[in-house]
Parts: C-alpha cells; sequence; structure tokens
C-alpha cells in the first residue's frame, strides 16, 4: 500500500483554481461557502484528481504514461486547509494487456473519507504476464 | 382570464430545479464544441505545481524528459482569454458550464470524473473538446430534491487525434 498527500490549504486552491480557470466562489469566499451549507471553502474537484492520479502514478512504479484511466467520486467535500491523503491498494486484478486495477482512497487530515476511486495502470515491464 | 392566471400561477410555481431539470431534459444528447487553444509547457508545468506535482518531468518545462500532465487538459474549465463578467453566474461558475443552469438559482457541486487517455497530449497541440449532456435523473434525498447530471467530454488534438475522453458528474440543488 501507497500513499499520498498534499495539503490542501486556501493558496494551493487559489493557484490551482488560477490555473485551471477555475473561479467558483466555493472554492474560495467564506461567506459564499457557508450560504451553501458548508463550513469552508471547498477542493475542487480536478485537484482532488491530481492527488489521485499522482498516487496511481506512484503504484505503477512512476512512469506518468501509466495511468490509462483513472475515475473518482466525492463522497464528502473537503474543506481548505486540511491534508488530503490518498491510499492505493491493489485490486489484485492484472489484466491480458499488461494492465492492473487499483482501489484509491482519499482522505482528509481527521481521516474521514473524501473520494473513493479507481484506476487502471500499466505495469512495469518485469510485472507483467 | 382565470385560465390564463391558473397556467401563470402554475408556472410561476416551478422551483429552479424544475426549470433547470426540463432544460436539461431538452439538451440532452445535444453536442457542443469549443476549444482550449494550444497547449504549453510552461502553463502545463505552471499546472502541475499548483497541483503538488513534484515530479521535474511534469513541473520543469526545460527538463529534457519534459511531459505534458495528463491531467492538465481535462482540468481546464475554459480557455484562457476572453472571458468576461458577462460569462459568469453569480456564484462564479461559468454559465454553460453545468447544462441548463444559466440563470437560475441553483447551487452547483462536481460529483466525480471517469478519465481515459488515450495518447499522451504534447505540448503544442491544439485541443478542441466536444461536450454531450448524456444523464440527467432527479434525485429526492435526505436534504432536499436535487439533479444528477453527466457530462461526456472528448479532448482531440488537432491532426493528432482523441487525447482523453472523460465523463463529469455534477449535483445541482
Amino acid at each position: 500500500m501507497t500513499a499520498q498527500s498534499i495539503h490542501a490549504d486556501p493558496v494551493r486552491l487559489l493557484l490551482f483554481g488560477a490555473v485551471t480557470h477555475n473561479t467558483h466562489r466555493i472554492h474560495y469566499d467564506a461567506e459564499f461557502a457557508r450560504s451553501e451549507g458548508l463550513p469552508a471553502p471547498v477542493v475542487m474537484v480536478g485537484l482532488h484528481g491530481c492527488l489521485l492520479f499522482r498516487a496511481a502514478v506512484a503504484a505503477a512504479g512512476g512512469d506518468p504514461a501509466a495511468v490509462k484511466s483513472l475515475s473518482w467520486r466525492n463522497v464528502a467535500a473537503a474543506s481548505a486547509g486540511t491534508t488530503l491523503t490518498v491510499t492505493v491498494k491493489s485490486t489484485g486484478e492484472v489484466f491480458p494487456d499488461g494492465t492492473a486495477s487499483l482501489n484509491l482512497m482519499e482522505a482528509d487530515a481527521d481521516g474521514a473519507a473524501v473520494c473513493t476511486g479507481y484506476a487502471i495502470v500499466a505495469l512495469p515491464a518485469g510485472e507483467r504476464p | 382570464m382565470r385560465w390564463a392566471a391558473s397556467y401563470a400561477a402554475q408556472v410561476n410555481s416551478r422551483s429552479d430545479l424544475d426549470i433547470a431539470e426540463e432544460r436539461a431534459r431538452d439538451l440532452l444528447q445535444v453536442t457542443e464544441y469549443s476549444t482550449l487553444g494550444e497547449v504549453t509547457a510552461r502553463d502545463s508545468a505552471e499546472f502541475a505545481r499548483a497541483a503538488g506535482e513534484t515530479d521535474p518531468r511534469m513541473t520543469d518545462s526545460d527538463s529534457p524528459d519534459f511531459v505534458v500532465h495528463p491531467m492538465y487538459v481535462v482540468s481546464l474549465l475554459r480557455a484562457a482569454p476572453g472571458r468576461v463578467d458577462e460569462d459568469l453566474r453569480p456564484d462564479g461558475m461559468f454559465r454553460t458550464e453545468v447544462p441548463g443552469t444559466d440563470g437560475l438559482a441553483v447551487r452547483l457541486m462536481a460529483g466525480g470524473q471517469d478519465v481515459t487517455f488515450h495518447r499522451p497530449c504534447l505540448a503544442g497541440d491544439y485541443v478542441d473538446v466536444s461536450r454531450t449532456l448524456i444523464w440527467v435523473e432527479r434525485k429526492d434525498g435526505k436534504s432536499g430534491k436535487f439533479l444528477l447530471m453527466t457530462v461526456a467530454k472528448t479532448y482531440t488534438a488537432r491532426g493528432r487525434g482523441i487525447i482523453a475522453t472523460l465523463n463529469e458528474r455534477f449535483i445541482v440543488r
């Protein structure tokens, strides 16, 4: 099992929102977030995806091109300021084309699940069937 | 005139969520096209750093092994230039980001994504996007009624073919 983390502080969210052109107030405007029933601004879906992607790459041996597909579902909002950690577990599935599947779990600093994910990755050459 | 008043009352009793659902159902399977423009190594590297990536192959555009971060183009909401205030909802979202919700007082949240990578995106690629609303479902949960929508996107590099396909889920309350 491997893990990757990121501190999703407000500066990180501002930077990520800027480079992806995401101006939704829910990610940086605390008053607006409260009006939406949230305790604080929340981490954007794309930033979750990038951390899940990084974890899948690491589990596959470090090659960014090894990730063939990545899926995830938000199961709870992650508040700005938390540290997110993705843990990866092999499902045990290995496919004839040399790929394998991974289960991904992203949790906040309190250990609460915020995303669940699944990836198909190419196995390193020495591990292919 | 009584019927007219009754009809008006019925129309007015429709919530913005009702209107969003009606509009979305009319947009099902309708494909729209846009472009993200040219992908640059500098922009992708900036994206990778903002995402917390540490691999210099993705964060350093001068690296001899540089690769465009595979999540870069699928994470972009729009191309960089040309945006004006009129394109945004009061909540800061692009008016057209979630189909059928323009001008309505509904709350929007992302629900997750499914990304398939077909070939690497290269610096210099000119990327076009097609978008189709493929699913609308009304739910009645503990916190009230809401819509689930799924949008399918295809990212194509001109002259090279499909880079990635994406299914993106939205929650509309």
